[in-house]
């Protein structure tokens, strides 16, 4: 299994630990991932798209062309650059017009993209071409004292006419995933509900207010743990739980992981190797006996 | 059988007064056939108004009007309040609404196209934060291929306002202490081919 690797921005800056405990999952799933020489920006979503619409699908386009001239998928570890990767696919295969446009763009800078090209998130590559049997194989320290909230988020299922892998209203791959480590799926609404994404940047107040929600939303019921699929998602729940915790005059304390930590976590690999000194709310209380005195 | 339609010489109801008061027929067929021809906006006229859209939307509570209202504003032709409004910006883009619209509305896509337009149009402030993080967005993008975290927040943050500074020094602190904080810029190595695409581009975007 090989694939064209679409790491982000934010996996290579601030959710470092994310990639380093995909590629450490990786290894041990014959999961090989080779990163797309030179990618760029995919554009964040409505960051670019909403000042300049076209450059932000041609710079989109770029990244799809790199990936098409290795003959590869592309995978991605976050759900923004999965939805607009997705998107950019999906104009440029409906819109003739715009396509034409983006053509003209791309030649300029000597590409060309025929469309040959599948966008995917990793946890949908686990799920389904590797498969949670095999995942379950390769565990060897079942999280059996967790019970873990699974947040989806935005991007990961919807919108349904382009991110189709999950149910929309209610996803339950996280939760799938979570059972096979051994570990205890937490039901709780906000699971599909906006964590703010960029309003963190643009609109403090209104992000703190969402995150608040779905955290004590989590611990409410009954979670010890969080697992994310999104860099962002992860930055607002996790970084910003302590801004959150002051202004609303709260003590949440609710770890939040990347996905690929949990995993990694049950495979046995080490947690310096996952990046767990890395997440924000210690997880250290949370780990299972054995990991806490290796750790 | 009894209809509640008013005849044509009977004095026009408060609603109707309010509605003709505010756009002529010709203004409100302009700007919905402007918005159709956006991306997202090709089908407002199947709304029916049963407020899914305001119900779902979870940056309701921040917004002036529920994203309803903006689509009933839209087929009342106004279209400087529309763009105007804080909810094209509040928006946090969740695709929760378009998800459960009956009738497929792509009312999400919708907002980043009316940012767009109001961006183009200068009906939002230039200096303020929204227009700021997309255009700060883009010139970081387009000079190193990536993102550049810590530029883009101090190139928004507010340098007047110390509690935000104060605030966001901390945020960096803890990054830091974490080595989530990059400092050094990244650069792609073919970084002119974005400043080919920008050009090509920009014929049709100016």
């Amino acid at each position: 299994m090989k694939y064209a690797f679409y790491p982000g921005c934010a996996v290579h800056s601030s959710s470092k630990e994310y990639g380093d405990s995909c590629k450490a999952i990786s290894r041990v799933l014959d999961v090989e991932l080779v990163e797309i020489p030179d990618w760029n920006c995919c554009g964040a979503v409505d960051a670019i798209y909403s000042y300049k619409p076209l450059y932000s699908v041609a710079l989109d386009a770029r990244n799809l062309s790199l990936a098409e001239r290795m003959g590869m998928d592309i995978v991605t570890l976050c759900s923004a650059c999965y939805y607009t990767l997705s998107r950019t696919n999906k104009l440029l295969r409906e819109d003739s017009g715009l396509k034409n446009k983006v053509e003209e763009a791309l030649s300029s800078a000597g590409l060309n993209y025929n469309g040959g090209v599948k966008v995917r998130h990793f946890l949908e590559v686990l799920l389904s071409d590797v498969g949670l049997e095999k995942i379950g194989e390769k565990v060897k320290i079942p999280l059996t004292t967790l019970n873990v909230a699974s947040y989806y988020g935005c991007f990961l299922v919807r919108p349904p006419d382009l991110i189709s892998f999950d149910d929309s209203e209610h996803p339950t791959s996280l939760d799938e995933l979570v059972e096979a480590l051994g570990a205890s799926k937490v039901e709780y609404y906000g699971k599909i509900r906006c964590c703010g994404a960029s309003l963190g940047i643009t609109d403090e107040e209104v992000m703190l207010e969402l995150s608040k929600n779905i955290l004590l939303n989590a611990r409410d019921a009954g979670a010890n743990c969080m697992i994310t699929a999104c860099p962002l998602c992860h930055f607002n729940l996790d970084a910003k739980q302590k801004d959150i915790g002051l202004k609303f005059d709260l003590e949440i304390d609710l770890p939040v992981l990347h996905f690929t930590q949990l995993i990694g976590l049950a495979f046995g690999i080490e947690p310096k190797e996952l990046g767990l000194h890395k997440i924000c709310v210690s997880p250290k209380k949370i780990l299972p006996q054995y990991v806490r005195s290796v750790a | 059988m009894q209809h509640n339609v008013p005849h044509e010489k009977d004095e026009p109801s408060e609603g109707m007064k309010l509605v003709a008061s505010l756009t002529s027929k010709g203004d409100r067929s302009s700007f919905v056939k402007e918005v159709m021809k956006m991306l997202g906006g090709e089908n407002i006229l199947d709304c029916i108004q049963c407020g899914l859209c305001a119900g779902s939307c979870p940056t309701r509570f921040a917004m002036d009007y529920s994203p309803m209202q903006i689509i009933k504003m839209m087929h009342l032709g106004m279209r400087e309040k529309v763009l105007s409004s804080s909810t094209i910006w509040v928006c946090s883009t969740c695709y929760t609404c378009y998800t459960r619209c009956p009738r497929a509305i792509n009312l999400t896509t919708l907002m980043m196209s009316l940012r767009n337009l109001a961006i183009k149009e200068n009906l939002v402030d230039k200096n303020g934060v929204k227009p700021k993080f997309h255009r700060s967005f883009f010139e970081i993008v387009n000079k190193y291929g990536r993102l550049h975290e810590p530029e883009l927040f101090t190139r928004i943050l507010k340098k007047s306002d110390l509690r935000s500074l104060f605030h966001n020094a901390a945020l960096g602190w803890r990054l830091w202490r974490k080595g989530k904080l990059q400092i050094r810029a990244p650069k792609i190595e073919q970084s002119n081919d974005l400043f080919n695409i920008l050009e090509k581009t920009s014929e049709e975007e100016s």
